[in-house]
């Protein structure tokens, strides 16, 4: 089943913001994307 | 998450049906915490890691990052050796002292995407970083960008794209 997700993943007492896409197909691999510094540019 | 380029690769790889994460660092958007520098925030991709490994089951990871993301993200690389490679678009070297460099000169396969009109992650002083860096590595000049991309985010995530397709292929 394709589907995409807003989740949060837990690092220690922080949570973090995620959109998560799980393929179809391929679902051994996966990307890993980060946005730039925030005060710098828009995220 | 949401900025030009994160959203032209995740968008660019979510079409070709590949299982794609993106998130925000800690007190970015809705994450919670504070900033704290780049140590706080290398442990969010590593929790990221641990995410797709443990609960989505996955075996393989390829980080990629933008900017300042760029330089927290592909720093992980050694962290896992579910962790294929990388690549950096608009590393900011030298904003971003050597640390990053050290941290993210991995012998994985690697990609640097840079804009030549790019004087943030300084399009002058490229070729002496790339330099520095470990085999395997390739890098792609898209002329005309900046460090924003404005216009032309879907190149940087064209590139991103085929050199992935290159790993997989190999």
């Amino acid at each position: 089943m394709v589907r995409k997700e807003n989740l949060f993943i837990e690092n220690n007492e922080i949570k973090l913001e995620a959109e998560y896409y799980e393929s179809s197909s391929k679902k051994d691999i996966a990307i890993i994307i980060c946005h730039p510094h925030p005060q710098f540019l828009g995220v | 998450m949401n900025n030009n380029v994160v959203s032209a690769v995740f968008d660019l790889f979510v079409n070709n049906n590949i299982s794609c994460l993106r998130f925000n660092f800690r007190a970015v958007g809705r994450s919670t915490g504070s900033h704290s520098s780049g140590r706080g925030e290398l442990s969010d991709v590593k929790a990221c890691v641990d995410f797709l490994i443990n609960k989505k089951k996955i075996d393989q990871i390829f980080i990629c990052g933008y900017s300042y993301g760029a330089a927290i993200g592909c720093s992980m690389v050694e962290y896992s050796p579910k962790i294929i490679g990388y690549a950096a678009i608009s590393f900011p070297w030298d904003f971003m002292g050597k640390k990053y460099k050290k941290l993210s000169n991995s012998k994985k396969p690697k990609l640097f995407v840079q804009g030549d009109r790019d004087n943030v992650a300084n399009y002058g002083r490229f070729m002496d970083h790339y330099a520095s860096y470990n085999v395997p590595k390739e890098y792609r000049i898209v002329k005309g960008a900046d460090h924003f991309w404005w216009g032309l985010e879907s190149l940087a995530a064209e590139e991103v794209y085929r050199f992935y397709e290159s790993l997989m292929n190999t």
